[in-house]
C-alpha cells in the first residue's frame, strides 16, 4: 500500500480518536446536564465518522473496492442518536420542573409539551399525531 | 419361536377376555381359558425333547448394548413350574368365573390374571437373568393390580401397596445381585452362568451376590422378616389368593433359589442363612397360624410356613434335599390351591370367613366337606395323601442334616413346627366343617354350583393319585425338575408310601399325636396368646413409612423454602464441593502450552469488566445502576467474542443483551427502584467467602485448561462443515445441522418458557391479583407527552429496514455470520420498539398474527423438516442441499436447513414477543395506566 494512503488513514484514525476523547472528556467535565448532553454527539458523529472514513479508505487502497457498509453505519447512527438525546432532554425537563420559568417558551400561547399539565394538553395535539400515523 | 409364544400368548392375549366380556361372562371365561390351554399345548410339545435331555432354547437380541436378550429355554424345572402355572391357572379361571359376583368386572379380572400368567411364565422360562428381572417386576406389578382389584376397599388398597413396596424393594436388590452375578460369570445367559459355579463361589463378590439375590427371593416368598405382606394380600379376591399367593407367585423365590442352586449353594453361608431363615419362618408362621380366626389368614400363614419348609430344604445343600423341595413344591401347590378354593366356597356360601362363626358345615355342604377333608389331610400329612409323602421326605432330610454341630437342634425345631402345623390344619378342618350345626350363619349354606367345587375336586383327585401312585404320576416330572435344578443327574430315589419304620415316620406319628392333643387344649392357650404383646407388622410398616415421608418433607422444606438466595447458595456450594474433591485428587502441574502476551485493548476490557462487577456489588441497591452494569459486562463479552473472531456469537450476544435489558426494565417498573437496605450479618461474610472461593477456582480452572493441550471436536466440524453441511459458517451449520436435534429442543424450551410467562401474566391480569394491580401505582409522575413524536416516527421508519436486515441476516446465515436466531432477535427488537414508542394498545391493534401461533408454527415447521427426512428413509433431521442456477441471480444454494432455520426464527420471534408484549401490557392495567 502507498505510504501516502497509510498516512491518510492514520490521520483519520487519530482525528476520530481525538474527537471521541473530546466527547468523553466533555461528558465528564461539563457543568450542567443540558451542556453535558451534547458532548457525546461529537463522539458519535466526528469521532466514529473519522474511524469509518479511515476504514473506507483502507478498503479502497488495499482492494480497490468502494464499500458502503460504513455509510450505513453512519446513517443508522444519525437516525438514533438524536432520538436518544431528545428522550434524555425530555426526561430531564420532566424531572426538573423548577427550571420551566427560566426556559423560553416555544410559542406565545403554549409551553413545551413535557411541561404541560394533563388538562392544558390540547386534545388536538394528540389527535393530530395519531391521525398522521394511520 | 414356539417357546417365546408360550410366554407371549398370555401377555398379548390378556386383551381378549376384556373384549369378550361384552358378549358375556361365559365367553370371557372361554377366551381366558383358551389362551391358557393354547400355551399349555405349546409347552407340552417340548416334553419329548426334554425327556431326551436336550433343552429347547430360543434367543433374540433385544438391547444388545446391555446384554439383554430375549432368550427362553425349557428345561425340567421350567417345565414343571410352567405346567403348574398353566394348569392351576386354568382351574382358577373356571373357579373365578363362578366366584366373582355379577357387579365385579370379570373381563378386567381375567386380563390381569393373564398378564400375571404371562409374566410368571416369563420368570420360569427365561434364559437371560436381566429378562428374568423384567418379568419378576411384572409379576409384582400384576399382583398389585390383582390384590387391589376391589379398589374401593381400604384393606385391598393398603394390602396391594404393601405387597408392591416389599416385593418391588426386593426386586431392586435382586437387580443389583443379578448384575453382579452376570459380571462375575461373564455372561447374562443362564445356561452360561450355571456352568460357572466354582468361579462364582470363589469370587470376592459371592457374599454380596448371595445377600442381594436372597433378599429378592425372601421378599417374594414371604420369608421372615419379609413375610408380613402376605397375610395383608389376602384382601384380594379368593381366586387371586388361590393362584398367586399359594401356588405360583410366592413360589417364584423358591424357583429362583432352585435355579441358582448349582451356582450359589454348597457353602456354609448358604446353609446357615437359607436353612436358618427357612426354619425360623416355618416355626413362626406355624405358631401364628394356629391363632388366626380368618380362614384365609390361617391358610396364608400356613403358606408362609410351607414356603419356609421349601427354603429350608433348598438351604440344606444336599442333592436329595433339592429333590424333596421339588416334590414338595408340586404337592403344596395342589393342596394349598384346593384349600384356598375351599375357603372361597365357604365364604361364598355362608357369607363369612370368620372361623368363630362357622362349624358343622359338613352336613350342609357335603361335597365341599369331602374336598376340604382330603385337602386338609394332605396338609397335615396323613397317608395316603401326597402331603404325607413330601412330609416324609422332608423329615428324612432333616434327620440327615446337623446344624452348628448339634444333632438334635434342627429336627427338634422342625418337630415343633410340625406339631403346630398339625394343630392348625386340624383346627381349620374341625372348627369349620365339624361340630354342631349352628343357627346363626349369615347366609344359608348349601353346596355350591359345579363351577365352584369342580376345580378343587380335580386338585384333590390329583393329590390322591400322586399319594397312591407317586412314581407313576409325579416320579418322572420330579426327576426331570431335579436334574435341571442340580444340573446333574439327581440321586437315585424311589417315591412310595411305605419306606419302613424310619425315624421320619416316628417323628410324623409323634407330631400328629402332639398336635391333636394340643388342639384339645386350645382354649386356654388361646387366652394366653390374646394377652401376649405381639409385634404388629402392619403398624411397624406404617410407622416406618410415615417416618420416611416426614424426613423427606423436612429436608425439602428446609432446603427449598422459596428463598432464591438459599437455593443459589446451596447450588453454588454443591458445585464448589464437587470441584474441590476433583481438585484435591489431581496434580497441580502447569501444562506445556506457551502463554501469549496480553493485548492492550483486551486488558483494558478486562479491567472494565472487573470495575463493572465491583460497581454492581457496591451499588446493587439502586436497581437501575445494577442493570446497566450487568449490560456493560455483556457488551464487553461481545467485544471479547469479536476479538476471538466469533462474529456470530458477538451478534447474538448483543441482540440478547438488548432484549434482556428491555425485559428487565419492563419488569423492574413494578419493583421498588431501590432495594431494601440489608443488615450485614454472618450470611454476608459466608457468601463473600464462598464467592471468593468459587471465583478463584474458576480462574484456576481456566488457567489449567488454557495451559494444557487438548484435542477438541471443533476440528471435525471445521473440516466437514462445507462438504457435509453445505455451509461455510461453521457455527450456523453446527446449530441447524450437526446438532439440529439440540436446537430443536432449545426452541421448544423457549416456547415453553414464553408460554409460562404468558400464563403467569395472564393470571395476574384476570385472576384475583388484578384487583391489587389496578390499585398499584408506581408513585412516579408521568409526563403528559406519552409518546414523543421523534421516537414514534423514527421507529416506524426503521421497522421495514429492520425486517429487511433481518431477512438478509437470515438468508446469508449459512455461509456468513448470521442465521435464524439473530434474525429473529432483530425482528423482535424492532417490533417491541413499536410497542414502546406508540403504546401497547396502538401496537396490539395492528399486530394481525397470534404469537402463540408463531411459536407453535415454528416448532411444527422444524419438526416437519426433520420428519421429512424420515419419510425419505434417513434418520430424523438429516439435511440435504443442492446448488441451483437461477437465471439472473447466479448459483444459489437451496438447503433444507433453511426450513429448519425458519422454524427457529418463528419460534424465537413468537416467544420473545409473547413475553415482552404481555409485560408491556401489564403496565396498562395498573393505577398508572388509567392516568
Amino acid at each position: 500500500m502507498n505510504s501516502f494512503f497509510e498516512a491518510l488513514i492514520a490521520l483519520h484514525i487519530v482525528v476520530g480518536a481525538f474527537f471521541i476523547f473530546v466527547g468523553s472528556f466533555g461528558l465528564l467535565k461539563l457543568p450542567s446536564f443540558m451542556s453535558r448532553l451534547h458532548a457525546p454527539s461529537k463522539s458519535t458523529t466526528l469521532g466514529v465518522g473519522g474511524c469509518l472514513v479511515a476504514s473506507m479508505l483502507q478498503l479502497w487502497a488495499a482492494a480497490g473496492t468502494i464499500s458502503v457498509h460504513e455509510t450505513l453505519i453512519t446513517f443508522f447512527l444519525f437516525m438514533t442518536a438524536p432520538v436518544t438525546a431528545h428522550f434524555l432532554a425530555l426526561a430531564y425537563l420532566h424531572t426538573q420542573r423548577s427550571i420551566d420559568e427560566s426556559l423560553p417558551k416555544p410559542s406565545p400561547n403554549s409551553n413545551w409539551s413535557t411541561l404541560l399539565n394533563e388538562e392544558s394538553m390540547t386534545h388536538s395535539n394528540s389527535v393530530r399525531i395519531s391521525e398522521k400515523s394511520k | 419361536m414356539s417357546i417365546a409364544l408360550i410366554v407371549l400368548l398370555p401377555l398379548l392375549g390378556a386383551v381378549f377376555p376384556a373384549l369378550m366380556m361384552r358378549l358375556g361372562k361365559n365367553e370371557s371365561a372361554i377366551a381366558a381359558s383358551s389362551v391358557t390351554i393354547l400355551s399349555l399345548v405349546l409347552l407340552l410339545t417340548n416334553i419329548f425333547a426334554i425327556s431326551q435331555s436336550t433343552v429347547p432354547q430360543a434367543s433374540w437380541p433385544w438391547v444388545p448394548q446391555i446384554d439383554l436378550n430375549a432368550s427362553f429355554f425349557v428345561d425340567g424345572l421350567g417345565l414343571l413350574f410352567a405346567v403348574m402355572i398353566l394348569g392351576i391357572g386354568l382351574l382358577v379361571t373356571v373357579y373365578a368365573r363362578f366366584y366373582l359376583s355379577p357387579q365385579e368386572a370379570l373381563g378386567r379380572f381375567f386380563a390381569y390374571l393373564l398378564l400375571f400368567q404371562g409374566a410368571m411364565l416369563g420368570v420360569v422360562l427365561s434364559n437371560n437373568i436381566l429378562l428374568l428381572i423384567v418379568f419378576w417386576e411384572l409379576t409384582s406389578l400384576s399382583s398389585f393390580l390383582l390384590i387391589g382389584f376391589k379398589s374401593d376397599s381400604q384393606e385391598g388398597r393398603q394390602g396391594a401397596r404393601m405387597a408392591l413396596a416389599v416385593t418391588a424393594g426386593g426386586g431392586l436388590a435382586l437387580l443389583a445381585g443379578m448384575l453382579l452375578l452376570g459380571q462375575v460369570a461373564g455372561s447374562f445367559e443362564l445356561t452360561e452362568i450355571l456352568k460357572e459355579g466354582e468361579k462364582i463361589r470363589s469370587s470376592p463378590y459371592y457374599l454380596s451376590i448371595l445377600a442381594l439375590v436372597l433378599i429378592g427371593c425372601f421378599t417374594k416368598s414371604a420369608q421372615f422378616p419379609f413375610h408380613f405382606w402376605l397375610p395383608h394380600a389376602m384382601a384380594a379376591p379368593t381366586p387371586v389368593s388361590a393362584y398367586l399367593h399359594s401356588a405360583t407367585m410366592v413360589k417364584a423365590g423358591i424357583f429362583l433359589m432352585l435355579r441358582l442352586w448349582p451356582v450359589l449353594a454348597g457353602t456354609q453361608t448358604w446353609f446357615y442363612v437359607v436353612a436358618g431363615t427357612g426354619v425360623i419362618t416355618m416355626l413362626i408362621a406355624a405358631v401364628i397360624a394356629l391363632f388366626r380366626d380368618d380362614l384365609k389368614s390361617i391358610l396364608a400363614y400356613s403358606t408362609i410356613s410351607h414356603l419356609g419348609i421349601m427354603t429350608m430344604l433348598v438351604g440344606f445343600g444336599s442333592e436329595m434335599a433339592v429333590v424333596a423341595c421339588v416334590f414338595h413344591v408340586i404337592n403344596h401347590a395342589i393342596f394349598k390351591a384346593a384349600l384356598f378354593m375351599n375357603a372361597g366356597i365357604v365364604d361364598h356360601e355362608t357369607g363369612t370367613r370368620d372361623i368363630s362363626r362357622l362349624g358343622g358345615l359338613a352336613s350342609l355342604m357335603p361335597i365341599s366337606a369331602i374336598t376340604a377333608t382330603l385337602a386338609a389331610a394332605s396338609m397335615v400329612g396323613v397317608p395316603p395323601m401326597n402331603g404325607f409323602l413330601s412330609k416324609e421326605m422332608m423329615l428324612e432330610e432333616v434327620t440327615h442334616a446337623t446344624a452348628i454341630g448339634v444333632a438334635w437342634l434342627l429336627p427338634g425345631l422342625v418337630m415343633l413346627a410340625s406339631v403346630f402345623s398339625v394343630a392348625y390344619s386340624l383346627r381349620f378342618l374341625l372348627y369349620t366343617y365339624f361340630g354342631p350345626v349352628r343357627n346363626d350363619y349369615p347366609a344359608k349354606p348349601h353346596d355350591p354350583s359345579r363351577g365352584l367345587w369342580l376345580p378343587p375336586a380335580c386338585l384333590v383327585v390329583l393329590a390322591i393319585l400322586i399319594g397312591l401312585f407317586p412314581e407313576a404320576w409325579a416320579g418322572s416330572i420330579t426327576r426331570l425338575a431335579s436334574d435341571a435344578a442340580l444340573q446333574s443327574k439327581s440321586p437315585k430315589f424311589h417315591l412310595s408310601l411305605w419306606h419302613g419304620w424310619t425315624p421320619a415316620l416316628m417323628m410324623s406319628i409323634f407330631a400328629f399325636g402332639c398336635g391333636a392333643t394340643a388342639l384339645s387344649l386350645y382354649v386356654p392357650v388361646r387366652s394366653i396368646w390374646n394377652k401376649a404383646l405381639l409385634p404388629d407388622a402392619k403398624g411397624l410398616y406404617d410407622l416406618s413409612l410415615n417416618a420416611c415421608v416426614r424426613l423427606a418433607r423436612i429436608t425439602t422444606d428446609r432446603s427449598f423454602n422459596g428463598s432464591l438466595h438459599r437455593m443459589l447458595f446451596l447450588f453454588v456450594l454443591a458445585a464448589s464441593a464437587l470441584g474441590g474433591v476433583v481438585f484435591a485428587r489431581s496434580s497441580y502441574e502447569r501444562g506445556e502450552r506457551e502463554l501469549l502476551p496480553i493485548n492492550t485493548s483486551m486488558f483494558v476490557g478486562w479491567v472494565l469488566v472487573i470495575v463493572a462487577c465491583f460497581v454492581l456489588a457496591w451499588k446493587h441497591q439502586s436497581r437501575l445502576i445494577a442493570l446497566l452494569t450487568v449490560n456493560i459486562v455483556g457488551l464487553i463479552s461481545s467485544i471479547a467474542f469479536i476479538y476471538l473472531s466469533a462474529p456470530d456469537l458477538a451478534l447474538t450476544q448483543i441482540a440478547v443483551e438488548v432484549v434482556t435489558l428491555i425485559l428487565m426494565l419492563l419488569a423492574l417498573h413494578f419493583l421498588p427502584k431501590e432495594a431494601i437496605n440489608e443488615v450485614i450479618s454472618w450470611r454476608q461474610y459466608r457468601d463473600i467467602v464462598l464467592s471468593v472461593a468459587v471465583g478463584a477456582s474458576v480462574g484456576f480452572l481456566c488457567w489449567a485448561m488454557m495451559t494444557h493441550d487438548f484435542q477438541s471436536i471443533s476440528s471435525y466440524y471445521i473440516q466437514h462443515s462445507k462438504p457435509l453441511g453445505g455451509g461455510a459458517n461453521v457455527v450456523n451449520v453446527i446449530l441447524v445441522d450437526f446438532r439440529g436435534f439440540d436446537t430443536f429442543g432449545e426452541i421448544t424450551v423457549i416456547g415453553i418458557a414464553a408460554m409460562a410467562i404468558y400464563a403467569m401474566l395472564d393470571g395476574m391480569l384476570t385472576g384475583p391479583l388484578s384487583a391489587t394491580l389496578l390499585k398499584w401505582t408506581s408513585g412516579l409522575r408521568f409526563s403528559p407527552n406519552r409518546h414523543p413524536m421523534m421516537m414514534v416516527v423514527v421507529t416506524r421508519v426503521m421497522l421495514p429496514l429492520a425486517i429487511l436486515v433481518a431477512c438478509y441476516i437470515f438468508l446469508r446465515g449459512h455461509n456468513l455470520p448470521g442465521g435464524g436466531f439473530i434474525a429473529a432477535l432483530v425482528v423482535s427488537i424492532a417490533l417491541i420498539m413499536q410497542y414502546m414508542a406508540s403504546g401497547f394498545a396502538w401496537a396490539d391493534e395492528r399486530v394481525h398474527f397470534d404469537y402463540h401461533a408463531l411459536i407453535g408454527g415454528g416448532g411444527l415447521i422444524a419438526a416437519i423438516t426433520g420428519i421429512g427426512s424420515i419419510v425419505l428413509g434417513k434418520p430424523f433431521l438429516t439435511s440435504g442441499f443442492k446448488y441451483v442456477d437461477f437465471p439472473f441471480i447466479g448459483k444459489v444454494e437451496l438447503a433444507s436447513v433453511s426450513a429448519f432455520d425458519l422454524g427457529v426464527f418463528l419460534t424465537v420471534v413468537g416467544g420473545v414477543m409473547l413475553a415482552l408484549a404481555n409485560l408491556s401490557n401489564l403496565g396498562r392495567m395498573t393505577g398508572d395506566g388509567k392516568q
